[in-house]
């Protein structure tokens, strides 16, 4: 993990709005990047990361929505806050299911707009390391709901990326990926992932054998197996979560 | 409304169709033979509303609206044969027509409803006169005279106040559409405003450049606000053009480098070099190539190509701009060019309106044409100056 600044890329077609929050979100300590239609803004996401990103509902082109549903397809970890001068547009609600985090009005309220942020940065990261993109949907969609801000990887490459560039509370591996196993991801994560907590998920008990006689670095901190009960699982994400010293 | 003036339409009505005290002389002698007829009558007329989906939903209140509905009538038909004729009698017909639009009975059910009760009480009529034959069509002459001016007083009163109703509608309809459009036009300044004022305020590492930047900004946006309130106040009373002959090549060069178009849309311009100049108040025109420039260049969020062409025509000069953007729906088209009518995230719904209005006041022509998904063409045409006009400055 890496211990830079939160980052937000904000994304609206009013080029003075952007450039307004972009010089208060900046300082406060913020890192941040504008956009100010859709297609820049997915251009931005190619060569940057960001941790949220605050977006315009009503823009000419790819709306909000259609553009957080796009930039969840390929960074399902940013938290998106969504700002909209038309709160009870259908197109809101819509956005809510799309998995944007939060709907915030315009004008916005700039004191709870920064309480939101602040809220969003710290909110507890999960990273999810399996093959299974259909697995992955399903507990992104739990976990957010849960307060969990979420992430996944489906295999060992880019879950190696991923640990590289942020910090994760919990992270949940697979036993088996394509590119390689468990094991090895969880080795990784205890090397440049220190203080996450980690959970390994399996099909099958017996295949966990062998290894829990390993070294307790390399044990993980909880066990899964498939298919879940989901409401262990949760319980167990969130009782790990807050183990991790900030 | 007037009861006087209502009286006095009566009257009038009166003598067009010829009434005179005899016809009320007529009627009033068979009032006796026809008032016990009149609550078989009204029976049947009511039977008949409660077989009809549009006639019986406007009645809500059931047995006893019913019984009050026919109370109403018997009162309404004994009246018609006893008069007077007086200032009261027409209050209480236009009174009819005014209730008919309050509980949405559709007009056509009067003259029907009429009919009805016109035959039911005429073969009544046939049935109980004893007199001669003139006598009797005397009689039916009268007594049709009589109902043809009640009829034309509900008439006139449904149509009075439906009228007025849908007057009321649009307004508030219009209202809305301004209120909603200066609300979003000056929202987004205001919003620039307030958050240049919170960095103002509450920013721990504000530098000097900084600090004048947003003290700029504000005031950009100040002037942005007063400009949305100017551009709605102005489009009432836009002035009339002052027409002398300009180059429409340079016009359209006046506007793309004032709107500067995004590197996404390529701009072809295809405009006769020979072409002779237009006849028109070059700085108004300036506004409507403005917003058809505008308007082609949101239409292509995602790139795309604008041709502007100009040529000679009939009597005049062409100009088309003709983008490869989204497109308007067929069913829009028609009402693009209304104020306050806009399918845009962003605007007033002010320009295309604008435009048209600046064009009909150059006594030239906006045309639009338009494919969804293809693309839009707005054609200006103007007229040419005459030949001693090409000759002043």
């Amino acid at each position: 993990m890496t211990n830079t600044a939160t980052s937000i890329l904000v994304v609206d077609d009013e080029v003075d709005t952007c450039r307004n929050l972009a010089d208060i979100f900046a300082d406060l300590g913020y890192q941040v990047a504008t956009a100010h239609d859709g297609n820049a803004a997915l251009e931005k996401l190619q060569s940057s990361r960001y941790d949220i990103v605050l977006l315009d509902l009503m823009m000419p082109g790819m709306d909000g929505v259609a553009l957080y549903e796009e930039m969840k397809r390929q960074r399902p970890g940013m938290v998106a806050v969504l700002t909209t001068a038309f709160p009870n547009h259908p197109r809101a609600e819509e956005s809510l299911k799309a998995g944007v985090w939060r709907i915030v009005p315009k004008p916005v309220d700039l004191t709870r707009l920064l309480r939101l942020l602040d809220e969003a940065a710290h909110l507890p990261f999960v990273l999810i390391i399996d093959d299974d993109a259909d697995l992955c949907a399903s507990l992104w969609d739990l976990l957010t709901e849960q307060g969990f801000r979420v992430t996944f990887a489906h295999d060992v490459r880019s879950a190696t990326e991923l640990l590289r560039n942020d910090a994760f509370n919990v992270v949940l591996i697979d036993m088996r990926l394509p590119d390689g196993d468990g094991w090895e991801v969880l080795r990784m994560v205890h090397q440049v992932e220190s203080q996450a907590r980690t959970i390994f998920i399996t099909g099958h008990r017996t295949e966990l054998g062998p290894s829990l006689e390993g070294s307790d670095r390399e044990a993980a901190d909880a066990f899964c197996y498939k298919p879940f009960d989901v409401q262990e699982l949760l319980a167990t994400v969130e009782r790990l979560s807050r183990l991790r010293s900030n | 409304m007037d009861a006087e003036k209502l009286f006095a339409r009566y009257r009038e009505l009166q003598s067009y169709l010829g009434w005179s005290p005899d016809d009320a002389l007529r009627v009033q002698a068979v009032e006796s033979v026809l008032t016990p007829c009149l609550p078989s009558l009204i029976d049947d007329f009511y039977a008949e509303i409660e077989r009809h989906a549009s006639t019986s939903k406007v009645i809500i209140g059931g047995e006893q609206q019913i019984n009050r509905l026919k109370q109403s009538l018997i009162r309404w038909l004994q009246e018609l044969l006893s008069g007077p004729y007086d200032q009261d009698y027409v209050v209480r017909r236009w009174r009819v027509g005014w209730r008919h639009v309050e509980i949405g009975l559709d007009q056509v059910y009067t003259n029907v409803a009429l009919s009805r009760l016109r035959f039911g009480l005429l073969g009544a009529l046939g049935q109980a006169w004893q007199g001669d034959q003139q006598g009797l069509v005397a009689t039916i002459q009268s007594l049709n005279k009589l109902l043809d001016l009640d009829l034309a007083e509900i008439e006139d009163a449904y149509q009075t106040e439906h009228w007025s109703r849908h007057q009321r509608d649009e307004r508030l309809a219009t209202i809305g559409k301004v209120a909603g459009g200066i609300a979003h036009e000056l929202r987004n300044p205001l919003n620039v405003i307030k958050t240049s004022a919170y960095f103002l305020l509450n920013a721990r590492n504000a530098s000097p450049e900084k600090v004048t930047e947003h003290l700029q900004r504000i005031s950009q946006h100040v002037t942005a606000s007063d400009d949305a309130i100017t551009a709605l106040s102005n489009f009432a009373k836009m002035p009339l053009p002052t027409l002398s002959p300009f180059s429409i090549a340079s016009c359209v060069q006046d506007v793309l480098e004032t709107e500067r178009l995004p590197s996404n849309v390529q701009v072809e311009l295809d405009i006769v070099p020979t072409l002779s100049p237009a006849l028109g108040d070059a700085a108004q025109v300036r506004i409507v190539f403005g917003n058809l420039i505008r308007n082609a260049r949101d239409a292509m969020a995602s790139g795309g190509r604008l041709t502007i062409s100009g040529r000679a025509v009939n009597d005049g000069v062409e100009v088309a701009f003709n983008d490869t953007g989204v497109g308007i729906p067929a069913d829009q088209l028609g009402r693009i060019t209304e104020p306050l009518y806009s399918t845009k995230a962003r605007g007033l719904g002010l320009g295309l309106a604008l435009a048209k209005a600046i064009i009909e006041k150059h006594r030239g022509t906006l045309r639009a044409e338009s494919e969804l998904g293809r693309g839009s063409t707005f054609t200006v045409q103007l007229t040419a100056p005459s030949s001693d006009e090409r000759n002043k400055p």
